[in-house]
């Protein structure tokens, strides 16, 4: 059952976070508030949803089990520049959420901009290129780290090596 | 960007500054001050640092004004990931065996991270018993900061400054910055396009020792994350990317929105990535 609630608040955040994608654009005119307006949105039915007794709506209700598969559902708000639509796919796999993307589909370039900021793509498998064939100044990552470190790691390696 | 290169080592890490012009000796003088002054107030790896003396005695200690903007951080990123991130893991990472002597052998079951047992005020923290505060999240990112703060201060105003793969960038000319693939230093799975903002990134390969233990832990249970192997954030300040590095190991992408501007790449051990559209750059897939 604890699983069951924890699958269901996923979902609900994820919701929670389009609806107010949409709800926030629409008041275009302040830009700054939007991130923060989304997120708390999004964060509030993971810490309500434990105790929710109903009072929270329906979908707070019980923890509804729900098909695994990809959902998609294209949503409409009217934004200053007019209506202004996004679409949000959502992947369900063993009743958890594993995949949310957003799709910009905004013709008002301020929308786009307020939609683009928020939407995620998805890299099915990340292909490493060798930074031979690829033009940078600088890398990031794993080039360096504490040289004490290191020596340390190096000679538990050799010794687990003997 | 002509380039001239200033190479030094400090907080343990390489840095290297890259400037238009060779930095003055007194300008790099200034430079290593800052980073000494942020060691000897949050190096948990030396006895003299106020954080080794927190964790002996406990106590209040009023840290340099910089502290609130980083201990401001780390309870928004407390908050947003629900408990799992807090700089009072520090005897967690002990216990897993990342110690001031590298001992990198686990000591004791994972240690969950105390409660409530520090308060603050701005910049001044009480700790009700002795503790170890360990800000590796977000510290890093900040000093970069710093440093770079310093380097305006001095007149210097194009630079890149680049702390082991942690780096600002400010100028006309945007610097590309590779992504380095988790355990392969010759491939890189993105690169970023990086002007006057911040890069850093944070992988589980580089600080890892054997059987899945390494430095990013969830304060709640003292045990390494497991889904995500690497993350890279872009934002307005290193203190920010940095933490949100961190912060994307403990929690969705879409909770941390809020807390900043920013860009996003977090690739799980499955290879497969997510990252913000807006990136300034390219995740090969």
């Amino acid at each position: 059952m604890r699983t069951a609630h924890r699958r269901s608040f996923v979902l609900l955040a994820a919701t929670a976070a389009t609806t107010t994608l949409a709800g926030c654009a629409t008041g275009a005119a302040d830009a700054g508030t939007h991130p923060t307006s989304a997120v708390d949105a999004a964060t509030t039915p993971q810490e309500a949803a434990p105790d929710a007794s109903g009072t929270d709506g329906a979908q707070a209700d019980a923890p509804a089990v729900y098909a695994d598969g990809t959902y998609t559902a294209t949503g409409s708000y009217k934004s200053p520049g007019g209506q202004e639509d996004v679409t949000v796919t959502l992947t369900l796999a063993d009743g958890a959420v594993t995949a949310v993307e957003v799709t910009p589909e905004a013709t008002d370039p301020t929308s786009l901009v307020y939609q683009t900021r928020f939407a995620s793509g998805v890299a099915e498998q990340v292909v490493g290129r060798a930074l031979d064939d690829v033009d940078v100044d600088k890398v990031s990552g794993s080039s360096l780290t504490s040289t004490g470190f290191m020596a340390a790691l190096e000679e538990i390696a050799a010794g687990a090596a003997g | 960007m002509p380039r001239a290169e200033t190479a030094f080592e400090a907080i343990g890490t390489g840095w290297r500054i890259d400037t238009p012009e060779p930095l003055t000796d007194a300008t790099l003088e200034r430079v290593l001050a800052v980073t000494e002054a942020y060691d000897l107030v949050w190096s948990r790896f030396r006895t003299d640092s106020v954080v080794a003396r927190i964790a002996r005695d406990g106590g209040t200690h009023t840290l340099p004004a910089h502290a609130t903007d980083l201990l401001d951080l780390y309870d928004v990123l407390d908050a947003r990931t629900a408990g799992a991130m807090t700089p009072l893991v520090g005897a967690g990472l002990e216990r897993l065996g990342y110690d001031a002597a590298y001992r990198l052998q686990p000591s004791g079951p994972p240690l969950p991270a105390p409660r409530g047992v520090v308060t603050r005020t701005g910049s001044t923290v009480t700790a009700a018993r002795p503790v170890l505060l360990d800000v590796g999240a977000a510290g890093k990112g900040q000093l970069v900061d710093l440093v770079a703060s310093e380097l305006r201060a001095c007149g210097v105003g194009e630079y890149v400054v680049d702390a082991g793969g942690d780096m600002v960038h400010r100028g006309p000319d945007a610097v590309r910055v590779g992504l380095q693939v988790p355990g392969d230093a010759t491939r890189v799975l993105g690169v970023v396009e990086l002007r006057d903002a911040a890069l850093c990134g944070s992988a589980v390969d580089r600080r890892a020792w054997g059987d899945g233990l390494h430095h990013v832990l969830d304060a709640r249970t003292g045990l390494p994350t497991r889904d995500v192997v690497a993350t890279w954030v872009v934002a307005g300040s290193a203190m920010v990317a940095d933490g949100l590095a961190t912060a994307l190991f403990l929690a969705d992408p879409d909770v941390l929105q809020g807390v900043a501007e920013h860009t996003y790449v977090q690739l799980h051990a499955d290879g497969h990535a997510r990252y913000a559209l807006g990136l300034p750059g390219e995740v090969f897939s």
